[in-house]
């Protein structure tokens, strides 16, 4: 009797559960309400085969629950009844699997007016390419893959000069119009997946995945990865930002292709040097850095972490929170940076100068900071020398106050906080493995004697 | 001819008696010893995988709380627990134990039919298990590229034991293929040459049937893992590129080229689907019996439980690419997996309803056996459909990857089977040692596990339903959610531990029940197989009477029988002159 | 017997299901083997597959195999001509393995052991042309499992992986021969029969069935 109670609460319960979650799918922002249709069919022939499956158990467990003097009834098989219930399932299971299969039809056949993109996943942070005017790919090879070249393209390809390269984990993509998605990654498997576009698909290496879909919901959307990828996965975060075709048109013509990477100027020391002049007021003469001025050491640094610093200030990206002091006192300075000659330059005299090893300020025990910098040595390497490989920066030699500020700032939020800032969450998500300010101490301590 | 001439025979096998400690207990070649080994050795590697994933659970419920869980920790958590979960627990108690004890008994043998390599199986098998738990003592831990172990990301960089643990984990796979080889081939010699007079197949026990086909399909699966571990060993070791495609890692170009990482997941599926049949049809078997046996009635429909397991060991050799939908495999395959997929529903749908209609005008005793059968039951149905919607390839696009498959895969194919070992230990523990367990203790076991277990997994559905994905260290600040995500997943975290402790209810059971429990009698359920009618209980070495095997009148479900006194007719009892016998054992 | 309906008519099911065993009058011992060969089957099945997967997704082009392993003789390159005698030695030790199978089941336990020393024989030196020929690839053509100057490193890494394996199977079943033969010589199978000789037999044909698949796709293909 009790037996049967409680299974029917859990039947019951499971039915009640649903009806009452807060949890589900989240709304739809592109063109797959089928596969929602498809859910929504299976859903529906499951659960009502689930409650009948249930019901009939526990009205059989409370009827014909043990009695004295009962005996159970003798039938091995009843023909009729079997072959009945095998064709009622059958027709469940093609109710199911017909509208399916129809959708699937539909995901694996890419509409002609779809527009290319491709998705390039690393270890852990994505990437985007889109064809240009020409409207194809160039050729991509992971061994050409290089500091100055992260998409491994092939500078003799003349398809691949118009290409849009999107080194960065923020995408932007017009309303209404189909993309063919490309996967393509450059080490292990990664997957590429926005919840609120149903749609998902592996990337793997050595070879190029797809999916299409049609953005239909103007808005911010965060790309996850949905394939174990190492231990940074669940920091593997990205955005896709849906705009109206005019804001879309402006973003695009913003970003840079690659044959504006391969024309990148060289930068002039001498320019640099004038320029730098602003700079030095606080990083100082030799770029050594000020911790009076809370100005981190920047020689020693290299040009891709500085690029990408001096961009994320003029993108607000850094320096806007409102409790980021000297960050926004950076914002204003890098302004005067107006445009990318002048940043290559000032980066080649920041090169020019001496690069000696930042004093250390922050103690704190070293041999404890070595079992936490277990965390942080897969991307800023065992050395401390970062890799571009990862976006990590160096550690080693460089300013420590700054780092441990940096981490702090990174736990509370005052850096990383933005959606588009996807390497600064990426940091939020890993300074949380260090609790406590002493933890902080230690591992910068153990940096220190990189 | 050449069948009387057999049964003769093994009825004058000469069993090898131990005489001393060490040939009794440790290197014994009596398959019921070896099925306690094989059973000891299981639950205790399983109690180290249940750790882990309370560990995990803490990590989920309460991110940023726990020193000693980073990422690393728990990745290597994971793929351990997954690992031990599935291989060196479900496949080697449910067939290693199970098999090795109720096999012999069931089909009236006196032991399986070469005990020398059967025994040779149990001490590979621990082999193997000490190279799998050595992972936690080499140099970077083990391995924690998850259970699926998938390449490049399993031997590159940036994940956790790729020095070692990787290594100890293949290998461990490999020892392990070999111990289930020379086991796997006694079981099926011996339910295919070794059965007793009179004991057709269609007269075996359900779970003799089940283990049966199960150990068909692990000889024929575990040679793709055994092949893809050789494979992966090759490419991290001497630097092949079988899995290996041109590689850019941390910004530094490696010397593979031209591998296909796709091809070890094809490999590892058409071992790893059929693995999922490999631990749930000796459950469907076991549980048939179980059902049976506490109903006092026979299973409804024996010979299509016996036909649907049959036509799910075929068919689950063709369905191994629906768990590669979203892999990036060229699309078209799509459509035949997920037919195939969907097919395997209708002989699993029949199985579940003939298991409730043998509830449907039975007389059910609600022992502790038969309500783990019934929890089983509710369990695997809930398990079950929500494969459809894996299954069904567009419906598994969103679903993919998230919390969801994990909801579904831990009912179907963890909760469910768990809960049927369970009920077999407590309903053959009394066979094994001549004691009843204790009736309260496994009330509260029971009710603990069953809806603890439901309350962690029926609302991890809802999770993925969300979208969050699975294998994620911590959620962070994630847009798809909000903090009721959170409070649902200290809540599973909660209930998992309470769960996990209450094991110890179960374990402490077995122990006091070993030394204090109520003598149980040669057949304390009433039941009709072969192994209720063993001369001893325990049966001692070599079963049965001296040069005299049982023989088998009737199939295994004969409860209830209008005309009989006793509810239930043992297979050894003889027909009467014109009783009919239920069609299925003409 | 009740009247049989349907699907029980059919002989075989009835054959199948009838008690004590499915296969009549099958040792136990053969029984094992012939599954234990499905099971080997589907490990050859695997690493071929594999061949084939990864020789179809290869990026770099596959060498040509009749230059690669082609033979000296006479100063003329004959291609295959070392695998041609190879695989004409196993097949013959194929015939003689025969051979003592039917020696056996007649009793003569002599001629049985020589024909089954015989097929070792032959099986070893099969095993030391196999030998000869890594050494040649190794050497002269500079082939490695993880890469080689002709092409797709793939190319080495499976063939030494596959003909290794086979290789280390025909070395297994060399020294299962031996230890046969030797029993079979001393008499120890008076009693219980000569099938064990048979079982020895299933197990070397499947050594040498296996090897024309691999025949067939490293050397032809």
């Amino acid at each position: 009797m009790t037996t049967a109670i409680i299974l029917l609460i859990v039947v019951l319960g499971s039915v009640l559960f649903n009806m009452l979650s807060p949890w589900w799918f989240t709304e739809i922002a592109s063109n797959w309400g089928n596969i929602d249709f498809a859910v929504f069919v299976t859903f529906w022939i499951c659960g009502v085969a689930f409650v009948l499956v249930g019901l009939f158990m526990v009205y059989a467990i409370w009827k014909y629950r043990r009695r004295d003097g009962q005996r159970a009834a003798y039938e091995p098989e009843n023909k009729r009844l079997e072959w009945w219930l095998t064709i009622v399932t059958t027709v469940g299971v093609v109710g199911m699997l017909a509208p399916g299969l129809v959708v699937w039809e539909e995901y694996v056949d890419v509409p002609d007016e779809a527009t290319q993109l491709e998705v390039v996943g690393q270890q852990w942070n994505w990437s985007y390419r889109l064809p240009g005017e020409d409207g194809l790919l160039g050729a991509a090879d992971a061994r050409r893959i290089t500091a100055d070249n992260p998409f491994g393209l092939d500078s003799e390809d003349p398809t691949s000069h118009d290409d849009v390269l999107i080194a960065q984990a923020t995408l932007h993509l017009p309303i209404d119009r189909p993309v063919k998605v490309l996967l393509r990654s450059k080490d292990v498997l990664h997957d590429f997946y926005v919840p609120e576009f149903r749609a998902k698909m592996d990337a793997v290496p050595g070879m190029i995945s797809y999916f299409w879909f049609t953005p239909t919901k103007a808005g911010t959307y965060e790309v996850l990865c949905a394939e174990l990828c190492g231990v940074g996965h669940h920091t593997m975060r990205g955005t896709v930002v849906v705009n109206e075709k005019e804001d879309y048109e402006a973003w695009l013509s913003s970003q840079q292709t690659f044959g504006d990477t391969l024309a990148r100027p060289a930068g002039d020391v001498a320019a640099g040097q004038a320029a730098y002049v602003v700079c030095a007021a606080c990083h100082g003469a030799q770029a050594e850095g000020n911790v009076a001025l809370n100005a981190p050491k920047l020689t020693g640094q290299s040009a891709w972490y500085l690029r990408r610093q001096i961009a994320a200030y003029k993108q607000g990206l850094r320096g806007t929170h409102e409790d980021d002091e000297f960050g926004r006192q950076m914002a204003p300075m890098v302004a005067t940076l107006f445009d990318q000659t002048a940043v290559e330059n000032v980066i080649a005299y920041i090169h020019s100068l001496p690069d000696t090893p930042a004093p250390a300020t922050v103690s704190g025990d070293a041999a404890r900071g070595q079992a936490l910098y277990r965390g942080c040595v897969v991307c800023h390497r065992a050395d401390g020398s970062g890799s571009h490989g990862t976006l990590a920066p160096r550690l080693a030699g460089m300013t420590d106050w700054y780092m441990a500020q940096q981490l702090h700032n990174f736990q509370a939020g005052i850096r990383g906080h933005l959606m588009e800032d996807t390497l600064g969450r990426q940091m939020v998500l890993m300074s949380k493995q260090l609790h406590g300010d002493e933890a902080i101490d230690d591992v910068v301590a153990y940096i220190n004697t990189l | 001819m050449a069948v009387e001439a057999q049964v003769p025979y093994q009825e004058a096998i000469e069993v090898h008696h131990p005489h001393s400690w060490v040939t009794k207990y440790w290197f014994s070649q009596d398959h019921k010893v070896i099925a306690i080994q094989y059973g000891i050795t299981a639950i205790g590697v399983g109690l180290v995988a249940l750790v882990l994933s309370a560990l995990m659970r803490l990590q989920l419920g309460f991110p940023d709380t726990f020193d000693f869980i980073d990422p690393e920790a728990y990745y290597q958590f994971i793929t351990m627990h997954g690992m031990i979960m599935v291989i060196y627990l479900l496949t080697a108690l449910l067939l290693g134990g199970f098999g090795n004890y109720l096999i012999p008994l069931m089909c009236g043998a006196r032991d399986m039919v070469f005990p020398f390599v059967n025994m040779i199986s149990y001490h590979v098998y621990f082999l193997s298990v000490i190279v799998l738990l050595a992972s936690y003592f080499v140099p970077g831990g083990p391995t924690g590229a998850g259970w699926t172990l998938y390449p490049p990301q399993a031997i590159l960089e940036g994940t956790p034991g790729v020095d070692w643990g990787i290594l100890t984990m293949l290998g461990s796979l490999a020892i392990f293929i070999v111990a289930f080889t020379m086991g796997g081939l006694n079981y099926v010699t011996t339910i295919l040459q070794a059965r007793t007079r009179g004991m057709t197949l269609m007269r075996m026990p359900l779970s003799v049937w089940g283990i049966f086909i199960a150990t068909v399909l692990g000889l024929l699966a575990f040679p793709a893992l055994f092949v893809s571990a050789i494979m992966m060993l090759l490419d991290k070791t001497i630097g092949t590129s079988f899995f290996m495609p041109a590689i850019s890692s941390m910004g530094e170009t490696l010397d593979y080229s031209g591998g296909s990482p796709l091809l070890f997941q094809h490999l590892f599926w058409f071992f790893g689907h059929p693995e999922v049949y490999i631990v749930a049809l000796p459950a469907f078997g076991i549980v048939s019996d179980l059902i049976s046996t506490h109903a006092r009635k026979n299973i409804f429909g024996y010979r299509m439980m016996v036909w649907a397991i049959v036509a799910i060991g075929v068919l689950s050799f063709i369905v191994w690419a629906h768990h590669m939908y979203v892999s990036g495999m060229h699309p078209w395959f799509g459509f035949f997996f997920a037919t195939t997929t969907l097919i395997i529903a209708v002989p699993t749908a029949i199985k579940v309803y003939n298991w409730t209609l043998t509830l449907w005008r039975a007389n059910i005793h609600l022992t502790v056996p038969m309500l783990f059968a019934i929890a089983f039951v509710i369990t695997f149905v809930m398990g079950g459909i929500t494969g459809l919607f894996l299954g069904n390839v567009i419906v598994d696009v969103p679903l993919s990857d998230t919390y969801f498959v994990v909801a579904h895969f831990h009912m179907v194919m963890g909760v469910s089977p768990i809960l049927v070992i369970f009920g077999a230990i407590y309903h053959w523990y009394p066979k094994m040692t001549g004691k009843m367990l204790n009736d309260t203790l496994g009330h509260i076991h029971f009710w603990v596990t069953f809806l603890g277990t439901y309350i962690i997994y029926y609302p991890m559905h809802y999770l993925g339903f969300v979208g969050v994905p699975r294998r994620y260290f911590a959620n962070g600040e994630m847009a798809i959610i909000d903090s009721s995500v959170e409070m649902l997943n200290q809540t599973i975290t909660v209930a998992a531990l309470i769960v996990g402790i209450f094991q110890a209810v179960f374990i402490w059971n077995l122990i006091y029940s070993y030394f204090r429990g109520k003598d149980s009698g040669h057949n304390p359920w009433k039941a009709t197989t072969l192994e209720w009618q063993t001369p001893e209980t325990p049966p001692r070495h070599g079963n049965w009477e001296d040069k005299k095997l049982p023989t088998v009148h009737r199939w295994a479900y004969d409860y209830s029988v209008p005309g009989e006194e006793d509810d239930f007719v043992p297979q050894t009892v003889p027909q009467k002159a014109v009783q009919a016998e239920p069609q299925s054992a003409t | 017997m009740a009247e049989a309906t349907g699907w029980r008519n059919l002989q075989v099911v009835d054959d199948w299901a009838a008690d004590v065993e499915v296969f009549r009058g099958v040792p136990w011992g053969k029984a094992m083997m012939w599954i234990f060969l499905l099971s080997d089957t589907f490990i050859f099945t695997c690493f071929l597959t594999a061949y084939m997967t990864v020789r179809m997704t290869t990026a770099e082009p596959w060498p040509n195999p009749s230059e690669v392993f082609a033979l000296e003789a006479f100063g003329v390159p004959v291609p295959l001509l070392l695998i041609a005698i190879m695989t004409f030695i196993l097949i013959t030790s194929s015939g003689t393995m025969a051979m003592a199978v039917n020696m056996g089941y007649r009793r003569r336990r002599g001629p049985a052991a020589l024909l089954m020393v015989i097929t070792a024989l032959l099986g070893a030196s099969f095993v030391g042309m196999q030998a000869f020929e890594w050494t040649k690839l190794i050497t002269d053509e500079g082939v490695r499992p993880w890469g080689n100057p002709m092409g797709a490193p793939q190319f080495g890494s499976t063939f030494f992986m596959i003909t290794g394996f086979h290789g280390l199977h025909v070395s297994a079943g060399v020294v299962y021969l031996a230890v046969v033969a030797w029993r079979v010589w001393r008499g120890r199978y008076e009693k219980q029969g000569y099938d064990i000789v048979e079982i020895t037999g299933l197990y070397w044909h499947f050594v040498d069935l296996v090897w024309v698949f691999i025949f067939a796709f490293f050397y032809l293909w």
